[in-house]
C-alpha cells in the first residue's frame, strides 16, 4: 500500500493551468497533489482582464490561437456558466485607426480572419454600435460584434481546484516547492515548505508537472533544464462600476490599453506590457505613467471613463515563451508549449506546461495530462471538456436565487450569482447569518463561513478570490474589520483578527495607492480613519 | 443676508468656533454640506442663536482687495451670505475641503494657496500604517489667515484639518483641532 | 487627464462612510428597509449587472431626503431609489394607490360631492371598510375636501381685480390649496395683493406629479410634468414668475422634473420661487414694506418639512417668520413627521408612519406652542392629527400678523 506521501502525480501551482490539470489528471483516475505556494489564482490567473476572448483578438495574426480560442470559449460557456457572462464583444473602429491603416479595409479582413477560424463576426453600423454599447466611443467609424464575454477568473479556478478534490485531489496552499527529489536523471518528487508552519515535507510521484507559470522558469532551474522565459508586466486599471456591459476592443494590430471588459460590479482596463526582470515579478507596482496611458486608451474606447472613478490598479506577469525551434531564443512561441523534459532534456519524470492563456487552459490541462497519462501508462479519455464544473450544474442566478427560502435577500442574490448552484450550500440558519459582511459586494456570514469550511479560506485575500469581500467602492474600508473577525472565528482562531485585517489592509492599500486622486484618495482618508481612530470625537468631552 | 461671521463647514472646529463666536455676541451662520464624521450636534449653537444652513456648500467668493466680503451657496443661489468675517473649517479630502486630482492638490472653493508635494509618488507610504505624506497637506496660513496668490487674506481665517500639518485621520488631533478654532476665534473678536 | 467624477445621481461618489443611515427615519423603525446606503448608491452598482437585484423593500423609502442632506458626498441617494423603482419595480400599482396618487382627479369628484364624502370618510364602518379593502389605515384621520375649490372662488371673487395692479405673479396652488385647502389660497392672494401683486392662474395648471411618482405612476407624472412646463412657458411670456406655496411641489418642479423623470426645465426653473424666499428678498432689499397689525401676539414652533430641508430654503421661512415683531419662534429639531404625503396613508405603513414621527410630537408638546408653523401640507396632517396642535402655513401666519389695508396702502402706491 502506498504511503499518504505518495502520488501519481505532483502538479506545480495553483494557477489556472495547475489547476486544470489536477482536476483532468484527478479525473482520469490518477491520484493527484496539487502545491501552491499562496493561494490559488495568486499570480498571471487572478491579475488579468477576466476576458472571455472569442479569439478575434488573434484572428488576422495567429489564426492556430483563434481557433483554440473559439473552441474554448464554447467549452467554458458550457461547463463553467456560473463563472463566465455573456456579455458579446465590439471591435471597434475609430478615425485614428484609420489614420494609422488600419481602417475600414483592415475591418474587412478581420471579419474574414475570423470567420475563418470559425469565430462568428459581423460588421455593424456606428449607430447600431452605439445602441448596442451606448457607452461607446461615439466617434466610431466601423465596428464589429464578436462573441466576447467576461471570466472571472478567481471563481474558475476555484472550480477546478474544487472539482479535483472532489474527485480525489490533495491540494496543499501555502506549500512553497523548495526543490526536487532527484535520484540520477529521474524526478522522483519534490522537498516543499509549509509557509505558515515552517514545516518541511517530501512527497513523491512518478511524475511532476511544473504549471508555475513565469515562476516555472525557475522551477526548471532545479531540474537542471532550461525554459527560454521572458516575464512581461501587464498593468490594468478597475473602475467603480460597470460603465459598459459589452466588452470593447480596438479593430487594429493589438496594442497597450485596447480591452474594456465588465466583469461582475466593476469594468477593467488593460493592458500594457513591459519585459521585466524576473526579480520584480514578486514586486510590481503600477507606475504613474502606466495609469496615464491606461487611461488615455479607455478614454479611446469609453470617453466615460475619464470621469469614472477608479478603484485601484494592478498589474500581472505573461509567461512568455522561447520558441524551441528557433536557436536564438529571440522568437516568442504564440501558442501552448508542453514539454516533456525527458525527450527534450534527458529528464525523467518531469513535464511543464506554459504559454497559452486563461482562456486554453482546460486544452492545457488536457495536453500535459495525455502526457502524464501515456508516461503512467494510463489509457483514459479526457472528459473536461463535457463535464461542468461544481457550481455551474445548473448555475444561472435567477435559477439559484429562487432556490432559497422565503424571501430572497441581496446576500442570497449574491451569493447565487458567485457559487452558482453550489449556494445551496449556504447555512441561515440565524439572523447573523444573513448579515451582510461586505455591503458593496452583497456577501454574507453565511457565505463567509462557507467558503471557509469548503473552499480553503485562510486570509482575508484568499476569501476576497472566493467571494469578492472588500472588492467594491470602499474597498474593505467597511467591511475588513467585521471580515476579519468572522474569518478569525471562522478558523477557530479569533486571535487571529488584527493579524488578518492588517494584512489585507496593507494589499489593499498597495492597489489604490496607484490611483489615490480624487474621490479614491478620499476613500484612502476615510480608510485611514476608520483603521486608525480609536475613539470617535464625542462632543460632550471638549 | 448678513451675518457678522460666516463659519464654512460644520466639523468639529467649525462647530466650536462658531458656538464660541455666537456666545460672545455675534451674529452666526454655519454652512454644514452633509453630517461630519465626528458627529459634531449643533445643539448648543442653535440654543445661543446661531443659524445653520444644513445640506448645503458654500461654491464661490467674492474678494474686495485683501478681503472675503460675500460668499454663495449651491442651494440659497443667488442670495450671498455676507460677513466681515470667516472661518474655513472645512477640513481635508473626504469632506472636500481639499482636492486631489492626478497631480495636484487644491482648495476647491477659494482656490487658496496650499502646502503640498506635486509628486504623487511622495503622497504614500506602502504600509497602510505608517505615516502617510498627503494627509499633511493643507492650507498655508500667515498670521493666522488664509492665503492667495501668496496675499494674506485679512478675514478669512482656516481652522481645523484643512490647514496644512493637522489630521486626525492617524490619531487624537482633538488638542490640535480646537486650538486652532479657538486662535481663530480670538483672532476675530480682537479684529 | 481624469475629470471629477460624474455618474448617475452621483452614486459613485459614495464613500460608504454610512452617515445617511443615521438620519433615516425608515431604518431607524422598519427592519424590512435595508436603508439608504444599501437601497441607493450599493444597489446601484449591482442592478447596473442585473436587474435582479432590484430589492423589492425600495418601497419602504419615503423618499424624505433626509439621507441627502445628510451626505458629505452630494449623492442623490433618495433620487437613485425613486429611479431604481421606475426602472425595475414590475408590480402596477394597487388600486388605492392610483386613488391616493390621483390628486386632480380624485379632487374634482370629491369636492363635488364634499359633504358627502366627508362624512363617510369620518365614519367608522367607512374606514373600516376603506381599510379592509383597498389598504388605507382606518386609524388616519383623512384629509376633507372642501365644497368650492379655490380656483372656482377665485374666479368667483377675485380674479376680476387682478389686472389692476402694477406688478404681477402666477400662482402655483397645486392641488391640496385648491381642494382641500381654499383658505390657504385665498391667505396667499389676499397677501400678495396687500404687497402690490396681481395673482394669476396659470391657465393648465396640473398636478405636480410627486404623489404619482412616488406611487409608481410614471406616465401620468411625465404627462402632469410636460403639461406643467409648457403651461409655465406660457406664464413666463407675460413676464409673471411662478410663486409657490407647496415645498413638495416645489421641489418636484425643480428637481424631480429633471432628474426623475426627464423632463427638462432649463429656462424655467430659474423663474419658480417659493413665497418666502420670494418674500424674504423683497422685504430685505426694501422693495415691499410690511405693516404689522399693533398688538398681534403668537408662539410659534417652526418644523422644518423633510423637502424645505432638502432644497435649503427653510432659512427663508425662519428669516421670515422672524421678521414679524409680536412673534416668538422657536426652531424645532428637524425630524420627519413620518406622513410623507401618501405613504403614511396605507395601511402596511401606519405604524412606521407614527413611530417616525414620535420625536417630532414629543418635542411640540413640551414646546407648547399656540400653533406649529409649518410650510408642507401633508405634515399638517400628520401634526394635527398626532399632537391635536394646530399647524399653520407661514403665509397665512402672515395674513393674520400683517395690517392688510395699510400694507397694501404703502405698497400699491
Amino acid at each position: 500500500m502506498p504511503s499518504k506521501n505518495e502520488f501519481d502525480v505532483i502538479i506545480i501551482g495553483g494557477g489556472i493551468t495547475g489547476a486544470g490539470t489536477a482536476r483532468d489528471c484527478a479525473m482520469r483516475g490518477l491520484k493527484v497533489l496539487l502545491i501552491e505556494r499562496h493561494d490559488i489564482a495568486t499570480g498571471a490567473t487572478g491579475r488579468n482582464h477576466g476576458l472571455l476572448h472569442s479569439g478575434a483578438r488573434y484572428a488576422v495574426k495567429d489564426s492556430e490561437s483563434a481557433e483554440e480560442c473559439i473552441r474554448e470559449n464554447k467549452i467554458l460557456r458550457s461547463i463553467a456558466s456560473n463563472c463566465v457572462e455573456d456579455t458579446g464583444g465590439l471591435f471597434i473602429t475609430l478615425l485614428e485607426d484609420e489614420e494609422a491603416g488600419f481602417g475600414l479595409d483592415y475591418q474587412q479582413k478581420f471579419i474574414d480572419a475570423c470567420l475563418r477560424a470559425g469565430i462568428e463576426a459581423r460588421a455593424i453600423s456606428p449607430s447600431e454600435a452605439r445602441e448596442m454599447e451606448p457607452s461607446v466611443n461615439p466617434s466610431l467609424i466601423g465596428a464589429v460584434v464578436v462573441p466576447d464575454g467576461s471570466v472571472d477568473p478567481f471563481r474558475l479556478c476555484a472550480a477546478n481546484v474544487t472539482d479535483a478534490a472532489m474527485h480525489g485531489a490533495k491540494v496543499l496552499v501555502y506549500t512553497e516547492f523548495i526543490d526536487f527529489i532527484r535520484e540520477g536523471d529521474t524526478i522522483l518528487g519534490v522537498k516543499v515548505l509549509d509557509t505558515r508552519t515552517g514545516l518541511k515535507a517530501e512527497y513523491r510521484a512518478p511524475v511532476t508537472v511544473n504549471a508555475a507559470g513565469i515562476w516555472g522558469h525557475g522551477v526548471a532551474q532545479k531540474a537542471g533544464v532550461h525554459i527560454g522565459m521572458y516575464p512581461a508586466k501587464g498593468a490594468l486599471l478597475v473602475f467603480g462600476h460597470r460603465v459598459n456591459n459589452v466588452v470593447i476592443n480596438r479593430c487594429r494590430k493589438s496594442a497597450d490599453g485596447d480591452i474594456l471588459v465588465p466583469g461582475d460590479s466593476v469594468t477593467v482596463i488593460g493592458t500594457t506590457s513591459t519585459k521585466i526582470p524576473f526579480e520584480e515579478c514578486d514586486h510590481m507596482e503600477v507606475t504613474p505613467e502606466e495609469v496615464r496611458l491606461l487611461l488615455r486608451e479607455g478614454c479611446a474606447l469609453c470617453p466615460a471613463l475619464a470621469s469614472t472613478r477608479i478603484l485601484r490598479a494592478y498589474a500581472g506577469v505573461r509567461p512568455l515563451v522561447a520558441d524551441d525551434s528557433d536557436p536564438t531564443g529571440r522568437s516568442i512561441s504564440r501558442g501552448i508549449v508542453c514539454l516533456d523534459h525527458e525527450t527534450r532534456d534527458g529528464v525523467k519524470g518531469f513535464v511543464s506546461i506554459t504559454g497559452g492563456k486563461l482562456m486554453t487552459y482546460r486544452l492545457m490541462a488536457e495536453l500535459a495530462t495525455d502526457l502524464v497519462c501515456r508516461k503512467l501508462g494510463v489509457n483514459q479519455a479526457c472528459s473536461t471538456a463535457e463535464t461542468p464544473l461544481p457550481g455551474s450544474v445548473d448555475g444561472r442566478i435567477e435559477t439559484v436565487s429562487k432556490r432559497f427560502e422565503g424571501k430572497v435577500t441581496a446576500g442570497q442574490k449574491g451569493a447565487a450569482g458567485r457559487q452558482g448552484d453550489l449556494a445551496g450550500k449556504l447555512r441561515f440558519d440565524s439572523e447573523a447569518d444573513k448579515q451582510l459582511v461586505c455591503e458593496c459586494e452583497n456577501v454574507t456570514l453565511a457565505e463567509i463561513k462557507y467558503a471557509v469550511a469548503e473552499l480553503g479560506v485562510r486570509t482575508l485575500g484568499d476569501l476576497r478570490r472566493r467571494t469578492r469581500v472588500g472588492m467594491g467602492t470602499c474597498q474593505g474600508t467597511l467591511c475588513i474589520r467585521k471580515a476579519a473577525k468572522a474569518l478569525a472565528e471562522a478558523l477557530g482562531d479569533p486571535s487571529l483578527e488584527s493579524k488578518l485585517a492588517a494584512d489585507y489592509l496593507d494589499e489593499r492599500w498597495k492597489g489604490m495607492r496607484a490611483v489615490g486622486w480624487g474621490d479614491t484618495l478620499r476613500e484612502m482618508e476615510f480608510m485611514q480613519r476608520v483603521y486608525k481612530f480609536e475613539k470617535p470625537y464625542s462632543y460632550d468631552e471638549i | 443676508m448678513r451675518f457678522d461671521v460666516v463659519i464654512i463647514g460644520g466639523g468639529l472646529a467649525g462647530t466650536r468656533a462658531a458656538t464660541e463666536l455666537q456666545k460672545s455676541g455675534l451674529k452666526c451662520i454655519l454652512v454644514a454640506e452633509g453630517l461630519s464624521l465626528n458627529n459634531c450636534p449643533k445643539n448648543e449653537f442653535k440654543a445661543a442663536g446661531g443659524t445653520v444652513l444644513q445640506g448645503d456648500r458654500v461654491v464661490s467668493g467674492v474678494f474686495e482687495g485683501n478681503r472675503l466680503i460675500r460668499v454663495f451657496t449651491e442651494k440659497l443661489g443667488n442670495e450671498p451670505l455676507e460677513a466681515g468675517q470667516f472661518v474655513l473649517a472645512t477640513g481635508k479630502y473626504f469632506s472636500r475641503g481639499l482636492v486631489a486630482d492626478m497631480d495636484k492638490v487644491y482648495e476647491p472653493v477659494f482656490n487658496l494657496d496650499i502646502e503640498y508635494d506635486s509628486d504623487r509618488l511622495t503622497w504614500f507610504d506602502p504600509s497602510f500604517a505608517a505615516p502617510q505624506r498627503f494627509l499633511e497637506f493643507g492650507v498655508k496660513t500667515s498670521g493666522g489667515v488664509a492665503l492667495k496668490g501668496g496675499v494674506p487674506i485679512v478675514n478669512l481665517f482656516p481652522a481645523g484639518e484643512v490647514l496644512s500639518g493637522v489630521s486626525s485621520a492617524q490619531g487624537d488631533a482633538t488638542e490640535q483641532i480646537l486650538n486652532s478654532a479657538r486662535e481663530a476665534v480670538r483672532a476675530i473678536r480682537r479684529n | 487627464m481624469q475629470e471629477n467624477n460624474i455618474s448617475t445621481g452621483n452614486f459613485e461618489q459614495c464613500q460608504k462612510c454610512s452617515l445617511c443611515e443615521t438620519v433615516c427615519p425608515v431604518m431607524a423603525n422598519n427592519p424590512d428597509y435595508g436603508g439608504p446606503k444599501r437601497s441607493g448608491p450599493d444597489g446601484q452598482r449591482y442592478r447596473l449587472k442585473n436587474g435582479i437585484f432590484y430589492d423589492d423593500s425600495l418601497k419602504y423609502c419615503l423618499n424624505c431626503k433626509r439621507c441627502e442632506v445628510a451626505c458629505p458626498s452630494g449623492v442623490r441617494i433618495a433620487d437613485l431609489i425613486q429611479q431604481a423603482r421606475i426602472e425595475f419595480s414590475q408590480k402596477s400599482p394597487k388600486l388605492r394607490d392610483v386613488m391616493l396618487a390621483s390628486t386632480d382627479q380624485m379632487g374634482p369628484l370629491a369636492s363635488a360631492v364634499a359633504p358627502i364624502v366627508n362624512f363617510s370618510l369620518g365614519l367608522a364602518p367607512v374606514k373600516g371598510l376603506l381599510d379592509f379593502t383597498i389598504g388605507l389605515d382606518h386609524r388616519r384621520t383623512l384629509p376633507k375636501y372642501s365644497s368650492e375649490t379655490f380656483v372656482h372662488w377665485f374666479n368667483k371673487n377675485a380674479a376680476s381685480r387682478q389686472d389692476s395692479y402694477k406688478k404681477h405673479i402666477s400662482y402655483f396652488h397645486g392641488c391640496y390649496a385648491n381642494y382641500n385647502y381654499p383658505q390657504l389660497a385665498k391667505d396667499f392672494v389676499a397677501v400678495m395683493n396687500a404687497f402690490g401683486y396681481g395673482v394669476h392662474l396659470i391657465e393648465g395648471e396640473r398636478c405636480c406629479g410627486v404623489a404619482k411618482i412616488a406611487n409608481g405612476m410614471i406616465p401620468a407624472a411625465t404627462r402632469d410634468a410636460k403639461a406643467n412646463m409648457s403651461a409655465f412657458s406660457k406664464s413666463l411670456v407675460k413676464g409673471r414668475d411662478i410663486i409657490t406655496v407647496s415645498t413638495t411641489c416645489t421641489m418636484t418642479l425643480l428637481e424631480e422634473y429633471p432628474e426623475l423623470l426627464k423632463v427638462d426645465n432649463s429656462g424655467i426653473k430659474e423663474h419658480i420661487s417659493l413665497v418666502e424666499p420670494f418674500l424674504y428678498k423683497a422685504i430685505e432689499s426694501g422693495e415691499l414694506k410690511p405693516v404689522w397689525k399693533e398688538g398681534w401676539k403668537a408662539r410659534a414652533a417652526y418644523h422644518c418639512p423633510c423637502h424645505q430641508e432638502r432644497l435649503g430654503l427653510g432659512i427663508f421661512t425662519t428669516e421670515l417668520l422672524k421678521m414679524i415683531p409680536g412673534l416668538e419662534l422657536t426652531e424645532l429639531e428637524s425630524n420627519c413627521c413620518g406622513i410623507a404625503g401618501t405613504y403614511g396613508f396605507k395601511k402596511e405603513n401606519f405604524k412606521v408612519s407614527q413611530m417616525i414621527g414620535k420625536k417630532l410630537f414629543d418635542d411640540i408638546a413640551s414646546a407648547a406652542p399656540e400653533f406649529v408653523a409649518c410650510e408642507c401640507e401633508t405634515c399638517k396632517w400628520q401634526i394635527e392629527m398626532s399632537t391635536g396642535v394646530p399647524v399653520k402655513n407661514p403665509v397665512s401666519i402672515l395674513a393674520e400678523a400683517l395690517d392688510l389695508e395699510k400694507t397694501s396702502e404703502l405698497n400699491c402706491r
